[in-house]
């Protein structure tokens, strides 16, 4: 124990993560930040171009596209994911019939590889092959409204899949948080003639504050590396009118040989993704300071 | 912890230093590991005496079924030079012009390969790619080209490229739809108009087009730029003297809007890939298929086989010039990566290989693969057996008809081509204004 606390011994058994970290996490950091002030188009040697791409990002519509409807998705998944999944783990912890069963299967959709989850829901949101709208003209209702590859619900509908996707895991975190709670609180609670949702309220919420900051700060983490679903649901389109911040960034490095913009771009989205994070992590130690 | 006989000593203020130096070594030790680990790498390829074998990598994952004429003249290749090897290999498109971009980057590039011509230029200016013209001028081979055939991979006097295989796009017909509907195969843009008002009204799918991760699929669309003046203007575009978004443009722009009003595309166009689109008109679900040549093969085997014909799309009563255009231009060019001059046996298997791809067997390997050729060849197709494919080369070389030397994205910026494929997609899908649209592509040209 003594061998461990020293200062010289402790350098050497971080060195090996600390040089992996530095190498395949800080590196490439530093690369992009480098190429992001440059013309880089991949293949020919680079002139420094100063502030242009992050001039030419500021008057590009399409990144302020991406950059709203990423927040969509981040709103959606704070305001509806993490209650909704909080809600449904409240539900299936306790004696319900069949409530392993049900938790697996609102566990499944966290399993599957998102590029397949957009993949079987063009199948269900397809504005002409879609079951939905299937369903809306099976019930009479004429309006088949585009849920995808329209200008207006693409990126709502992309946030309802990533609800649909990620609420298994949310639930599953909530769950386990549920289940650590000591039984004799919500006894005495219960004795003390507390209801079920005086309970809900002034006892399990509190005391999973420290599972709600983690399931918030994986949220926010999560949705600023949302790609696969954008590019099987839509591929961004219209006319990039469903891109995120990552789809529109892999567009303009790879397909458009934008490297330096793409660089710009991946820095921008670094920023964002770290200080949301950052903000969401900030505010769940002074959560944990106050209480 | 608690029970430790003694507290840990108090660092000394020398002990950080150390372990600062440590960290420092280390790191150094690791970064020069791995700078040596990609030396040694690039090092082996490009020095170590090969024993003939060149890869040859391809724009799909699996040639033997998405492009069997590749496939087929690499085996006979390999079969008839027992000294020479070609590995063929291939990603999807996008990945694989990603792979070369990385390999160029990293000086590992395959020998030959595929790419499109925007990334062909710069590497040739960054001398990634061989000059091909001893090549050709070997066996006059050159002579075998129609000279717009190779003028389109020449740059500063460098033959960078030969043609992969011909470009002929255009719309397939089903003329059994167009039949049922008593509509005749249109010839002028207000035919074609007429007609899709007619099938939109029965409930058709006029046009199969599918933007969906595959916005380039606009062939026929580019086909038209050309029919407002695009290769006489586009120099002059580049060069900033004419802008993209002028009057004769917009007016084209203007005519695709009232084909998307008049209901021409699927709803689910944005949805729906390229693949999917084909797929509907195979099925008999869509009257037009926006697409080329090399789909001919795949068509003719289909339920529609026998009822397709092939058409250069709609001229125009307010085009600009010729109007008798029919795209039949080289596709994206192979390239031979520089270093092969380094190794005589890669280089003597990389002129084999150019030799054989061109000479008439391996041009008549592309025909019997629906593929036309891309030389003076002259193919003689069944039309009996190969209806469809006999349409498209009949359509390339109707009487009176001409084509352009390029097709309009393969000589532009690839932001420039991703904006022109957007442009169309977006004034048929509804999300762009015609005017917005030609805008969007002039906001890309540098």
């Amino acid at each position: 124990m003594n061998w461990l606390t020293t200062r010289r011994h402790f350098a050497l058994m971080i060195a090996p993560a600390l040089l992996i970290y530095s190498l395949y996490m800080i590196y490439p950091i530093l690369y992009s930040l480098y190429y992001s002030f440059t013309d880089y188009d991949g293949v020919s040697a680079t002139t420094f171009s100063g502030l242009d791409n992050y001039r030419h990002m500021a008057a590009d519509p399409v990144f302020w596209t991406s950059l709203r409807n990423t927040g969509v998705i981040l709103g959606i998944a704070l305001l509806l994911l993490i209650p909704l999944g909080f809600l449904l783990a409240v539900l299936l912890s306790g004696r319900v019939r069949g409530s392993g069963a049900l938790r697996a299967l609102v566990f499944a959709p966290a399993i599957v590889a998102p590029i397949l989850v957009g993949l079987i829901w063009i199948f269900i949101l397809d504005p002409q092959i879609g079951l939905v709208n299937a369903f809306l003209l099976a019930i009479g209702v004429p309006a088949h409204p585009q849920w995808i590859g329209g200008p207006t619900l693409s990126p709502y509908s992309i946030a309802f899949v990533y609800l649909w996707q990620q609420i298994g895991f949310v639930l599953t975190i909530f769950y386990a948080g549920i289940r650590m709670l000591p039984r004799d609180v919500l006894e005495a609670a219960g004795l003390d003639g507390a209801t079920r949702l005086q309970q809900l309220r002034y006892i399990q919420i509190p005391m999973l504050r420290e599972t709600f900051g983690i399931v918030t700060a994986l949220v926010v983490t999560g949705v600023f590396k949302v790609f696969e679903l954008v590019f099987a649901l839509t591929g961004g389109g219209p006319v990039h009118l469903s891109e995120v911040m990552v789809s529109y960034m892999y567009h303009i490095t790879f397909t458009t040989q934008q490297y330096g913009y793409g660089m710009a771009l991946a820095v921008v989205v670094f920023v964002v993704g770290a200080l949301a994070s950052g903000a969401t992590f900030l505010g769940n130690r002074r959560r944990e300071k106050q209480s | 912890m608690a029970t430790s006989p003694q507290p840990a000593p108090l660092p000394s203020r020398k002990r950080p230093g150390i372990s600062r130096r440590l960290l420092i070594c280390a790191t150094a030790s690791a970064l020069l590991a791995t700078a040596a680990g990609c030396g040694s790498a690039t090092n082996s390829q490009g020095g170590a005496a090969s024993d003939g074998l060149i890869t040859l990598s391809m724009h799909n994952p699996d040639s033997k079924t998405q492009d069997p004429a590749t496939y087929e003249l690499v085996q006979e290749f390999n079969a008839a030079h027992p000294d020479m090897k070609i590995k063929l290999e291939g990603q999807p498109v996008e990945q694989h012009e990603q792979r070369m971009t990385i390999a160029a980057q990293s000086d590992t590039l395959p020998e030959i390969f595929w790419v499109y011509d925007s990334l062909a230029k710069t590497m040739v200016k960054d001398g990634d790619l061989l000059d091909l013209t001893p090549i050709l001028d070997e066996d006059n081979l050159k002579t075998k080209f129609a000279p717009s055939m190779l003028a389109g991979f020449q740059a500063d006097g460098t033959q960078y490229g030969v043609p992969y295989q011909a470009l002929i796009t255009g719309f397939y017909v089903n003329k059994d739809i167009l039949g049922e509907h008593g509509i005749a195969l249109p010839k002028t843009f207000d035919e074609l108009l007429a007609a899709v008002k007619k099938l939109k009204a029965a409930g058709v799918v006029p046009i199969a087009q599918g933007a969906n991760n595959s916005s380039f699929s606009v062939w026929a669309f580019l086909t038209m730029l050309d029919r407002f003046g695009y290769e006489e203007k586009y120099p002059a575009i580049l060069s900033g003297r004419v802008r993209y978004d002028n009057a004769d443009f917009l007016r084209l722009y203007r005519h695709v809007r009232e084909l998307a009003e008049a209901g021409a595309f699927p709803a689910n166009m944005s949805t729906q890939t390229y693949a999917q689109a084909v797929a509907s008109y195979m099925a008999g679900k869509a009257a037009f298929l926006d697409a080329g040549v090399w789909e001919a093969a795949k068509i003719q085997k289909s339920k529609v086989g026998r009822s397709t014909d092939f058409w250069a799309g709609p001229t125009f009563s307010d085009g600009v010039g010729e109007q008798k255009i029919v795209m039949n231009v080289p596709s994206a060019p192979f390239v031979v990566s520089a270093k092969v001059k380094k190794d005589k046996k890669k280089y003597a298997a990389v002129k084999a290989f150019i030799q054989f791809y061109y000479s008439d067997a391996g041009q008549k390997i592309l025909v019997d693969n629906a593929q036309p050729p891309v030389t003076t060849y002259k193919p003689d197709v069944d039309t009996a057996s190969d209806p469809v494919f006999a349409a498209v080369l009949a359509a390339a070389a109707k009487p009176g008809w001409k084509s352009p030397e390029a097709q309009p994205d393969l000589v532009v910026s690839a932001a420039t081509a991703s904006a022109m494929y957007d442009s169309f997609y977006g004034v048929m899908g509804g999300s762009l204004s015609p005017e917005e649209a030609v805008r969007s592509v002039e906001k890309t040209i540098k």
